[in-house]
């Protein structure tokens, strides 16, 4: 009996690797974020190509080239991460349809294409103007750009509306496969209890559009803080609060279904809510950053103040939001891990500043699709003069 | 009166068109130049790669294969509480050490401050995931402070690494704390 004992001793004491090493780390925190970014800015861009909203338009370009700019850099933590890098391609090679891990590089490519189609396809018009404007290398790029064709006839804009028509109609069903392909990423970790919940998709799907509108509204703020137009921005914090509301209860309706089930799994996933994730968690993610914002979105939605005060309140709340999203990636990825395998019990982590996958690194990455925004402003105009007069701008 | 342009209307959508072909067209052809030949004979794998397995270095042992050449160590390694604990764990992989049982090189002994850094690697009470009643849990400097020792101490000055309770054992005997037992390692206890 003796034996018994101290073999089950040894067993429960056994030092398992994500008790000294959480593997998946802040790249892994990252690479959620910035495609859920990507996901919803496509989202408000698609909101006033194929559903039309009227409102929105003033912001219709800038969001396809806002989420180019965060699409560059989304496979960038992920590259990061990885021992191999140059691996990454292998998938191509030899694609392997019964991967999950593998579907990331096929749905990227394929939305990436969408993307880059779709915005060459809406600027053609501007980039053909721009192209005779243009002298030296710049007459160049924008020849490329605008597909070697200076046709900007009635007929072939015609034919541009109908291209965009059909890549924006199949750019939302891939730029939600995108997103909610990450949760599936996560609730298929049968082994890991806090992620392998059929919900999981569907939270990542609508916090990424949540994130996506509140990344629009910030940086329109940011870049045109007084000339942003009001009514635009009225509407873009509807649809932000309409999707957090749905955001936010299922968040809070996947913990309580964990709790209300108390399957054999809970106690462990308890000592974690109130254990290494109570400050991140139901502190900030819930209280701070979920329903200061819920209720900032609430009033602006509901009650019509003047324009200082919607930019202002509506930029705090975005802000807000932006951060939300990422303390739900934090607690998602990261929490998810800090549960030891044997479920004893849970462990810390504490992020670097300066290592592979630190702190300084993720910050590199987050401001590198700003700064390719910025190159973007500079061949693409973000918003025309004539765009509100010019028929053909969709 | 519409102005008379150079391109066709549709002409820039079939060049984009030819340029995904083109593109799809290369994909294919780098399947071609790059994929080995023969993969995907038995599975979505390089036959190739079975034997490159087979022929990659075998870096980790057993504790048998160590306290083979180490008979000392092995009295009282496997007398100690430590007898479940690889060799491989503390000192790294037998590979660096010896191939096919010839000593290739000095094994890494961790020594000093780093004795500490390693058996905080188990024992730090940090860790909540180790169960107190199969582990011993401490955190410190506590630890020291409780036992009545400087702060400086290093554990191997009172614990021998391999079998942590000996010297305590031996000493706590040696002052009549505890009484004499029979057997060959009665630290174990």
């Amino acid at each position: 009996m003796q034996g018994v004992a101290e073999t089950a001793t040894a067993v429960a004491g056994y030092a398992f690797p994500n008790d000294f090493h959480v593997h998946w780390s802040l790249m892994i925190v990252l690479y959620p974020y910035i495609t859920g970014i990507v996901a919803g800015a496509f989202i408000v861009s698609s909101l006033y190509h194929v559903f039309h909203i009227q409102a929105l338009k003033p912001i219709a370009r800038f969001s396809l080239l806002f989420a180019l700019a965060f699409l560059a850099c989304a496979t960038l933590p992920l590259l990061n991460h990885l021992g191999h890098p140059e691996r990454a391609m292998n998938m191509f090679l030899t694609p392997n349809p019964s991967s999950a891990m593998a579907g990331f590089g096929y749905i990227y490519t394929a939305y990436g294409i969408v993307l880059i189609l779709e915005i060459l396809f809406i600027y053609r018009e501007t980039l053909v103007k721009l192209k005779d404007q243009a002298s030296g290398f710049m007459k160049n790029v924008y020849g490329v750009l605008s597909m070697g064709s200076d046709n900007i006839g009635a007929r072939a804009l015609a034919l541009d509306h109908k291209v965009i028509g059909f890549l924006a109609a199949i750019g939302i069903p891939m730029a939600c496969i995108l997103h909610g392909y990450v949760g599936f990423i996560f609730g298929g970790v049968k082994a890991n209890s806090l992620w392998a919940t059929p919900l999981m998709p569907v939270i990542f799907l609508l916090s990424a559009c949540v994130s996506g509108i509140a990344g629009i509204i910030v940086t329109y703020l940011i870049i045109k803080p007084r000339a942003a137009d009001s009514e635009c921005i009225r509407s873009c914090i509807k649809f932000l609060w309409g999707f957090f509301i749905l955001d936010f209860v299922f968040e809070m309706l996947e913990i309580g279904m964990h709790a209300y089930l108390s399957t054999h799994h809970w106690h462990a996933l308890h000592e974690l809510f109130w254990g290494p994730l109570y400050q991140s968690y139901w502190i900030y993610q819930v209280l701070i950053f979920s329903v200061i914002p819920f209720f900032i979105l609430m009033g602006l939605s509901l009650i019509r103040f003047n324009d200082f005060i919607v930019k202002l309140f509506g930029f705090i709340a975005s802000a807000m939001i932006l951060f939300q999203v990422l303390l739900m990636r934090w607690n998602v990825v990261i929490g998810g891990q800090l549960m030891s395998k044997s479920e004893q019990g849970v462990v810390s982590f504490h992020p670097e500043w300066i290592a592979k996958e630190g702190i300084i690194p993720a910050i590199i990455i987050m401001v590198l699709p700003l700064i390719i925004l910025f190159i973007l402003s500079k061949v693409f105009p973000f918003w025309l003069p004539a765009e509100s007069e010019s028929s053909s701008s969709k | 009166m519409e102005p008379e342009y150079k391109s066709k209307y549709n002409a820039h959508l079939i060049k984009v068109i030819l340029v995904l072909i083109v593109l799809g067209v290369g994909g294919i052809a780098a399947q071609a130049l790059f994929i080995p030949s023969d993969f995907g004979e038995y599975g979505h794998y390089r036959t190739g790669a079975v034997e490159d397995e087979i022929n990659r270095l075998v870096r980790n042992q057993t504790n048998e294969s160590c306290l083979k050449c180490h008979p000392f160590i092995k009295k009282i390694h496997l007398g100690g509480v430590h007898k479940t604990v690889s060799c491989e764990f503390c000192h790294g992989p037998n590979a660096d050490h010896a191939v096919d049982e010839k000593k290739i090189a000095d094994m890494p002994v961790k020594r000093g401050k780093d004795i500490k850094t390693l058996c905080l690697r188990c024992h730090n009470k940090i860790i909540r995931a180790r169960p107190e009643e199969s582990i011993k849990m401490i955190a410190m400097p506590q630890h020291l402070e409780e036992k009545r020792v400087q702060t400086t101490h290093i554990c191997n000055q009172c614990h021998h690494v391999h079998a942590p309770m000996k010297w305590v054992i031996e000493a706590k005997k040696a002052h009549g704390l505890i009484k004499e037992k029979e057997g060959l390692f009665p630290w174990m206890n």
